[in-house]
């Protein structure tokens, strides 16, 4: 008697491992998120800029606060083939490297590249990964969202 | 020394090749892209304010370098300008280009109609003015011979003669104005309109010298006869009848901000230069008539010549059915030479075209004047005495025969 009640329970077990086991496992590789060229975005009076081609809308207050300035002119943003969001502006020390999540850009990594601050940086985007140039200095920076490459 | 020289030509090309390279490894693509659209804006604004075949003739090789300069780039490009490409940009330049080299054709040629125009309307008004010019002249010759009856008479051929040039000649302006604008399609006129806010000087307002010289030699002519303001008349009625069938378009083309208004300007100077030869045609037709033995009574317009002529050809015939004499036929004889002569064969074409007398109203004198013609004819008395006689021959007979018999 206690066999057969084993046995099904051991079977229900199964079936609902295996129902389990069918949805979320399907994934999707090799994804090319990279965006061919920069955006050269205005922030508006709330520290908001609006990519309107790329659909993506944030808040650069924190980045501001963490480069020690209230307010820029515009800021430059690009994404790398991983899906990370590289952000830099005029002035700036640092590329700052952003892991998108559900409502949030969460940072993976600052990438520290003059400590006088870049004079005219540029993303270009190349072979899917970061080039930064800055075009005051002609330095050239190859970076991925780890760092400097 | 010369292949040290050499080494250090090759060094520095080297160094500007690598230098070079550099600059271009260096360059961001969002500048590309920004000077590319700033090019091409550029280009766009130029082939759109292009006025000129010079205007134009450089910017088709500005499209050229344009596209040698960006080709290398175009993948880059076509994936800022999308959903555009960097050849549709291209390809638009070069169709905004075509179009608006057409558009140049076409302003271009319009403006030679123009210039062609007003190269006519000038020749028009230069030998206008000389022609008037010529007028006066005789004018004031007539005035200063007038106690010289040959030469004034001399002088009075002359001035026919400058009347007939200037009626020749502006009717060959009419006609011109006719053949261009009577059938003109409305694209055409529209075109002409807004060329024609360029010109100096417009058929119109030549049209309304012309009449207002017209009026002026009409005010001021002497010496002339019936038949020289029966010509005017004509003259008047041609003008008329061009203003009639062209005058609304030439008024539109012309004058488009207030064709109505210049229409009825040209009217109202049409109805002047009527009244000015009217002012002598009345009198000069009374005093022809008169001077050919023929008493008409009063007339001072078309109407009432007419009128004039029914009641003295009516009362002739009256005249003649109670009278039948041969001073009646005589008369009639005198009326219908001039009539015949003169009148419709001088004047004739003249009468009619200037709306003196209508074809309806001719053929009705020449109806009574036919009638006339039977009533006036005098009466023979041959018959009567015949019939007398042979009424005396036969009593003769009966009463020789009576009187054989008793």
């Amino acid at each position: 008697m206690a066999k057969p009640t084993i046995t099904t329970l051991l079977l229900c077990v199964a079936l609902l491992f295996g129902a389990a086991a069918c949805g979320p496992s399907l994934v999707i590789q090799d994804v090319d998120y990279s965006q061919p060229i920069e955006s050269v975005l205005a922030p508006d009076a709330n520290n908001e800029v609006h990519d309107q081609r790329y659909a993506i809308k944030f808040n650069i207050s924190s980045i501001l606060e963490n480069e020690g300035t209230s307010s820029i002119d515009e800021i430059r943003l690009i994404r790398n083939r991983a899906g990370y969001y590289f952000v830099t502006a005029n002035g700036f020390n640092s590329v700052y490297v952003f892991e998108p999540g559900e409502n949030e850009l969460k940072l993976k990594t600052e990438i520290e590249l003059s400590e006088d601050g870049l004079g005219q940086p540029a993303f270009n985007l190349r072979n899917g990964n970061i080039e930064l140039l800055d075009r005051d200095s002609g330095d050239t920076y190859n970076l991925d969202q780890n760092g400097r490459r | 020394m010369k292949k040290s020289l050499k080494i250090s030509f090759s060094t520095l090309a080297a160094f500007l090749f690598f230098v070079s390279s550099t600059a271009i490894a260096q360059q961001s693509d969002y500048q590309i892209q920004q000077d590319f659209r700033a090019e091409y804006r550029e280009l766009a604004n130029r082939i759109d304010n292009a006025v000129s075949s010079d205007d134009l003739s450089d910017i088709v090789n500005d499209i050229d370098e344009l596209e040698a300069n960006y080709s290398e780039y175009s993948d880059l490009l076509n994936n800022a300008l999308y959903p555009d490409t960097f050849s549709d940009r291209i390809d638009d330049l070069r169709s905004r280009f075509g179009i608006s080299e057409e558009n140049i054709n076409v302003i271009e040629q319009l403006n030679e109609r123009v210039s062609s125009l007003e190269g006519e309307l000038e020749n028009y008004r230069n030998q206008l003015e000389t022609i008037d010019a010529e007028r006066q002249d005789l004018e004031t010759r007539m005035e200063e011979a007038s106690s010289n009856e040959r030469r004034l008479s001399a002088l009075v051929r002359q001035y026919r003669q400058n009347i007939e040039q200037r009626d020749a000649f502006t009717s060959q302006f009419l006609e011109s104005l006719i053949e261009r604008y009577q059938s003109i399609d409305p694209g055409a006129q529209s075109e002409i309109s807004e060329a024609s806010e360029r010109l100096q000087d417009n058929p119109v307002e030549l049209i309304k010298t012309i009449i207002a010289e017209y009026t002026n030699s009409a005010d001021q002519a002497s010496g002339l006869e019936a038949s020289d303001y029966v010509g005017m008349r004509a003259q008047h009625g041609y003008f008329s009848d061009v203003w009639g069938r062209i005058g609304d378009r030439l008024s539109e083309t012309f004058a488009p901000d207030n064709p109505v208004q210049t229409e009825q300007e040209v009217s109202d100077l049409l109805a002047a230069w009527q009244a000015s030869i009217d002012n002598k045609l009345w009198n000069a037709l009374t005093t022809a008539f008169n001077q050919n033995g023929i008493e008409l009574p009063t007339f001072t317009s078309a109407d009432a010549f007419n009128s004039a002529l029914n009641t003295y050809v009516d009362n002739a015939i009256d005249l003649s059915m109670e009278t039948n004499s041969e001073e009646d036929y005589e008369r009639f004889q005198n009326f219908t030479n001039y009539w015949n002569d003169t009148v419709k064969g001088n004047w004739g074409e003249l009468i009619t075209n200037g709306n003196v007398l209508s074809h309806s109203q001719i053929a009705a004198i020449d109806t009574k004047l036919s009638n006339w013609g039977e009533t006036a004819t005098p009466t023979s008395n041959l018959m009567f005495i015949l019939f007398l006689v042979s009424l005396a021959v036969i009593i003769g007979l009966v009463v020789l025969l009576v009187t054989r018999k008793g």
